[in-house]
């Protein structure tokens, strides 16, 4: 008798069970759309405190290289010459190689000039291009250079000028041994959302995606050619330095408008193709 | 066919022989033309289905609309694929187990009747031409899974056998249930009494079960998940076509497409009416009509396979043997008894 009760509920099992299952798929076939997106011309979104490639607020930074003191993996390498309190600059590179993308460059910074992009883009073929120059320019702008002339010209008329002070030898981020921990420091991120500067994505020009617009025209002259060599094989693709006599405001207009830009354009709800 | 032969004879200045000649590279190049294309839209359907049910677009790019153009990129890179032949494998068996495979499919198709008089063969025992013709798959498959030389194509292909010879018999059983209410094994003829007498699965209760029965059978006929067992991926790589690659393996494909629409096609035209629809006198309509209603039926029965494929988990083997024998033999008897019954009192389960 059990037999054949579990023979009928074996059949009974078996229809039902078929059925359920198939009004499962049913549904997800008629009535939810995908959940996946078309990748490369659909997006999710990514959270607003992603930890994406960086970005430097070159105008505000100062050179005194914490970030790349407190980078655990050695990554940053700031190279630039001092006159005084203007910056020539010749690199500030990450190599995303190494970088792990812990966020401790962004605590120490003094001046808030680093930030991380939601920016998750870096495939690259080629390794060189994995080492990103951070720099909108590099050398000297020409409104620091006319102040530099102007005072180099002062010195000129005493007797005895001293060499132009504080030109710093090209450093490697520190070792360990020489860093101020950050690691004890308590500190809230930048990135949450409304804060200054840098929530949104990246002007970051591998893709070149916001550049057409936010670069206005801003020649080749910008960049003193003596700078070149420190650039890497990626800086002709950036968006040209928004360089130029009104540069500090500039700057600051224009990545404020690109981030604005590359934000909308991650925060566009995934489509479906 | 004869009529094809006919107007060849008639409009062309060849002889009989010719003519007939002539009618037959037609028909089988129609006939291959229309699997190839149907069996690239299948799986085109096949993979838009799987990824729809699991939530995911699939196949979006090529072709441009929903990636239409994916199956016909895959079979050009099929075609144009490195010959490969493992260095001890059996070289003669290796090179003919696809075309037995395909044969035994392709043949079954000449019987089919796709409307009235659009058939390549009236054969007079067409049901039993096409399930015996389709049995020579398995001599395929073990032909494939012996000359591969390798543990998974010979583990796939017994299990193939084993599968086949067991749910052809609950299939055939299955099967003799319209046989016996029309009496006749021509497929035409089961058609036009459908015609007269209204759809076959609402004769009686034992029908609906038979159809469900052949329609189970001819899953593990085709290989189909939940009894895709000889091509388990997780197990077997993919069982019996393991070795094959290119276009040997293009032509398993294609046979396993093939044997869907020629399954789908009889549970169509045996149980529900074939090229018939209730209320509406299909063959006083051009004869597309037909053919149009016939294959939308078809494709109803593919879709519900590929829905069953990526509803349903495969299978143990003990459960594939235990399914056939213990469950859908006994119940196909019952159905063949029971249906027996109700034609010999002249019973009707609904007023149709």
């Amino acid at each position: 008798m059990g037999g054949i009760r579990e023979y009928f509920g074996n059949i009974s099992d078996a229809l039902t069970s078929t059925v359920k299952g198939m009004a499962v798929t049913w549904q997800h076939f008629s009535k939810e759309p995908p959940i996946t997106v078309q990748y490369p011309r659909a997006r999710l979104a990514v959270a607003p405190s992603y930890r994406g490639l960086h970005i430097l607020e070159q105008a505000k930074c100062i050179d005194c290289k914490l970030c790349a003191k407190a980078c655990p993996v050695d990554c940053i390498e700031i190279e630039s010459v001092h006159h005084g309190r203007i910056l020539e600059w010749q690199k500030f590179t990450i190599d995303y190689k190494k970088c792990i993308f812990c966020e401790f460059c962004i605590p120490p910074c003094p001046k808030d000039c680093i930030h991380m992009t939601s920016e998750y883009e870096m495939a690259s073929a080629d390794n060189e291009h994995m080492i990103e120059d951070l720099l909108t320019w590099t050398g000297l702008r020409s409104n620091d250079r006319r102040e530099i002339e102007a005072a180099d010209a002062k010195k000129a008329g005493k007797p005895a000028p001293p060499p132009p002070e504080g030109v710093t030898a090209p450093q490697p981020g520190g070792p360990a041994a020489g860093n101020p921990a950050p690691y004890g420091t308590v500190y809230t991120s930048t990135f949450a959302p409304g804060s200054v500067g840098a929530p949104g994505g990246a002007p970051r020009g591998r893709r070149g995606a916001a550049a057409p617009a936010s670069a206005p025209a801003s020649p080749a002259s910008a960049k003193p050619a003596a700078a070149a060599p420190a650039a890497p094989a990626a800086a002709p693709a950036k968006p040209a330095a928004p360089a130029g006599p009104a540069a500090p405001a500039a700057a600051g207009e224009d990545m404020a408008a690109k981030i604005a830009a590359i934000k909308a354009k991650l925060a566009k709800p995934k489509g479906d193709g | 066919m004869e009529a094809l032969t006919g107007f060849f004879a008639a409009h062309l200045p060849v002889g009989p022989t010719l003519a007939l000649s002539l009618a037959y590279a037609v028909c089988i190049g129609s006939l291959l033309g229309f699997i190839t294309v149907y069996a690239m839209f299948a799986i085109w359907m096949e993979r838009k289905v799987a990824a729809h049910m699991q939530v995911r677009f699939g196949p979006m790019e090529t072709g441009g609309w929903h990636g239409w153009a994916q199956s016909v990129a895959d079979a050009v890179k099929l075609l144009f694929k490195e010959d490969l032949i493992p260095r001890d494998a059996n070289k003669v068996m290796f090179w003919f187990a696809p075309a037995v495979v395909f044969c035994g499919v392709f043949a079954g198709f000449v019987a089919i009747p796709f409307a009235v008089g659009v058939q390549i063969a009236d054969v007079n025992l067409g049901l039993f031409f096409i399930i015996a013709i389709a049995s020579v798959e398995v001599v395929g498959v073990i032909m494939a899974g012996w000359a591969s030389n390798s543990k998974y194509a010979l583990f796939g292909a017994v299990r193939e056998a084993a599968q086949v010879v067991s749910y052809e018999v609950p299939a055939a059983v299955a099967l003799l249930v319209p046989v016996l209410i029309v009496g006749s094994l021509r497929l035409g003829d089961i058609n036009g009494w459908q015609e007269a007498h209204g759809w076959l699965v609402l004769r009686n209760p034992f029908v609906i079960v038979a159809a469900l029965i052949y329609f189970i059978s001819s899953l593990a006929g085709c290989k189909r998940a939940p009894f895709d067992l000889p091509e388990a991926e997780s197990e077997l790589v993919s069982g019996f076509h393991t070795e094959y690659s290119g276009m040997r393996f293009s032509f398993f494909f294609l046979e396993e497409y093939a044997s869907m629409f020629v399954s789908s096609l009889l549970v169509a035209t045996l149980f529900f009416g074939g090229w018939t629809l209730p209320f509406v006198n299909v063959s006083a309509m051009p004869v597309p009509v037909g053919i149009v209603v016939l294959l939308a039926k078809t494709f109803f029965f593919i879709f519900v396979q590929m829905w069953l494929r990526w509803t349903l988990p495969r299978l143990r083997v003990d459960q594939v043997m235990s399914l056939g024998y213990k469950y859908l033999l006994p119940w196909g008897f019952v159905c063949v008894v029971g249906t027996a019954v109700f034609e010999a009192m002249g019973w009707r389960w609904l007023p149709v």
